[in-house]
């Protein structure tokens, strides 16, 4: 027999990192820094491990290049219509996910950008 | 208090796409056959945990429905949850209860019916397997596409190849079809795993392991009570744990995996034992990538070289350690909240030589679990001896 259907929606607060979100329909990458032990965070935290709340935005170098990847074929509920590759980039002291245009391999060098939605990295080598 | 915990009872359902049964009944077939299999009733256990993901069935609090067929009412106050090592989470918190002289008879049951949602539903459930908000949700990341990542670094670093990871698949295949309990009992080619449908690039249909229902039960008891009603315990020897951050992005090393290493050298220390002293080993092949990063996390092969043992046969029955006989999460099928349970079910048939056509020949009776949550979000090692 067919059970209940569940429909789950959520609302998401964004409070203190309304310049990341902000951010990404700017074209802007950010991270935090922490002001008192200096260690840098992506996914950017408004609190870090050293006990510290006082952290500052920076803006992400843009030049990175490709750590993995992987296309994704058997996509999740809400990215059906979406074809897409998945990659990490290293740009400096961080690591980030963001979706890869172009013909990757281990070690590719990408430009970084938005889509006004997420990263996206534009595969040069 | 107890210093020494024994296992004395096992039990395991049958895996696959189980329609036949909802929760409760699927547990019934596990919990039975442990109870049986230790020659104890209802009224014996002192204290029950449950462990299930719960999120693709609708029972979605799931333990006091499984508590309640199984005559445990009053006895099952925890559920817990790990991911796909959550059997094994399930068995660390008897273990505790044990030690601490909490408990003397611990019931660990281990359950999930995960095909009662769709795959697209399933796929966007596995896919919060890590970080929500800033992976899944901006990069549409499935669970496969996780290990994905990480074959694809361990391609480029070691040489690994696509025919080396099918490998892996096709050795599950080949078990499974001799335990009647396993999900997929079909023998597979290399060219089988390399023509099947990309699901995230380079993992294909027949890297992963499937969406099972099932069920797996451990009773655990206290050495003065193991001495007392079994001549054949299986005793833990070491337990080890660790965990990792939720986004991937941030490890900052994708061919390896921190937490499962770590898990690994606290139950050696804890055992007082070296990878080479192991004979047989379950290890937590989700995708065919994963049991060869396993065995090299473990310490059975160096850091890039686990292929070799796939290459050598040295992990198939009669090797120098012997993996999965029973077919693995590859091809036994993996219930999440089952797989660790079971993975003590089939170490204990194995350590009592009551494993039929795939009993492993030991020496000195060593065996391990390798258990995995999420992408290394979990990992649990236990050592076991006779
Ligand atoms: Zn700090």
């Amino acid at each position: 027999m067919e059970g209940l259907p569940l429909y789950m929606k959520y609302q998401i607060p964004i409070e203190g990192y309304e310049r990341f979100w902000e951010g990404l329909k700017k074209g802007e990458i950010v991270a935090t820094r922490c002001k008192r032990c200096g260690n840098e965070y992506f996914p950017p935290r408004v609190n870090c491990t050293c006990g510290s709340s006082d952290m500052e935005w920076f803006e992400v170098k843009r030049e990175g290049i490709v750590q993995t990847f992987s296309e994704v074929f058997s996509k999740p509920q809400g990215f059906e219509d979406f074809s897409y590759i998945v990659g990490i980039v290293n740009v400096g002291n961080l690591n980030l996910m963001c979706w890869l245009v172009g013909k990757p391999r281990v070690g590719s060098r990408v430009m970084l950008r938005t889509d006004g939605t997420r990263v996206i990295g534009d595969v040069v080598d | 208090m107890s210093s020494k915990v024994a296992v004395i009872g096992v039990g395991n359902s049958k895996f696959g796409k189980r329609d036949d049964v909802s929760i409760r009944e699927l547990s019934w077939e596990a919990v039975q056959e442990s109870l049986n299999d230790a020659g104890l009733t209802l009224q014996d256990i002192d204290l029950t945990i449950i462990g299930s993901t719960a999120y693709r069935g609708v029972e979605i609090y799931p333990a006091p429905v499984v508590a309640e067929y199984n005559g445990l009412v009053g006895k099952a106050p925890i559920r817990v949850e790990a991911a796909c090592a959550t059997g094994s989470a399930a068995a660390l918190n008897a273990y505790m209860a044990i030690r601490s002289g909490l408990a003397k008879i611990v019931l660990a049951i281990g359950v999930d019916k995960m095909t009662e949602v769709g795959t697209a539903t399933s796929l966007a459930i596995g896919g919060r397997g890590g970080n929500y908000q800033y992976e899944f949700h901006l990069y549409g990341t499935t669970f496969p596409t996780y290990y994905a990542l990480y074959a694809r670094r361990h391609m480029a670093l070691y040489g690994t190849t696509e025919e080396d990871m099918a490998l892996a698949s096709v050795k599950a295949h080949k078990y499974a079809l001799s335990n009647e309990k396993a999900h997929l009992r079909k023998s597979i080619s290399v060219d089988d795993v390399l023509k099947s449908r990309v699901i995230s690039s380079p993992l294909k249909l027949l890297d992963c392991s499937p969406i099972s229902d099932g069920a797996a039960a451990v009773i655990f008891a206290s050495e003065e009570v193991a001495k007392k009603i079994t001549d054949a315990p299986v005793w833990i020897k070491g337990v080890g744990y660790s965990s990792d951050t939720s986004s991937l992005a941030s490890r900052g090393e994708w061919t390896s995996l921190r937490s499962a290493r770590e898990a690994a050298n606290n139950a050696y220390s804890m055992a007082g034992i070296v990878p080479a002293d192991v004979e047989y080993a379950t290890v937590h092949d989700c995708f065919s990538i994963a049991e060869i990063i396993a065995y090299e996390d473990l310490g059975f092969a160096e850091r890039g070289k686990g292929v070799s043992l796939l290459r050598e046969g040295q992990t198939e029955k009669g090797g120098k350690v012997g993996t999965n006989l029973f077919g693995g999460l590859k091809a036994k099928g993996h219930p999440l909240g089952a797989t660790g349970l079971s993975m003590i079910y089939e170490i204990t048939k194995q350590m009592r030589d009551e494993a039929g056509s795939v009993q492993h020949q030991f020496k000195k009776y060593i065996a391990l679990s390798h258990n995995v949550g999420g992408t290394g979000h979990y990992a649990y090692v236990f050592v076991y001896s006779r």
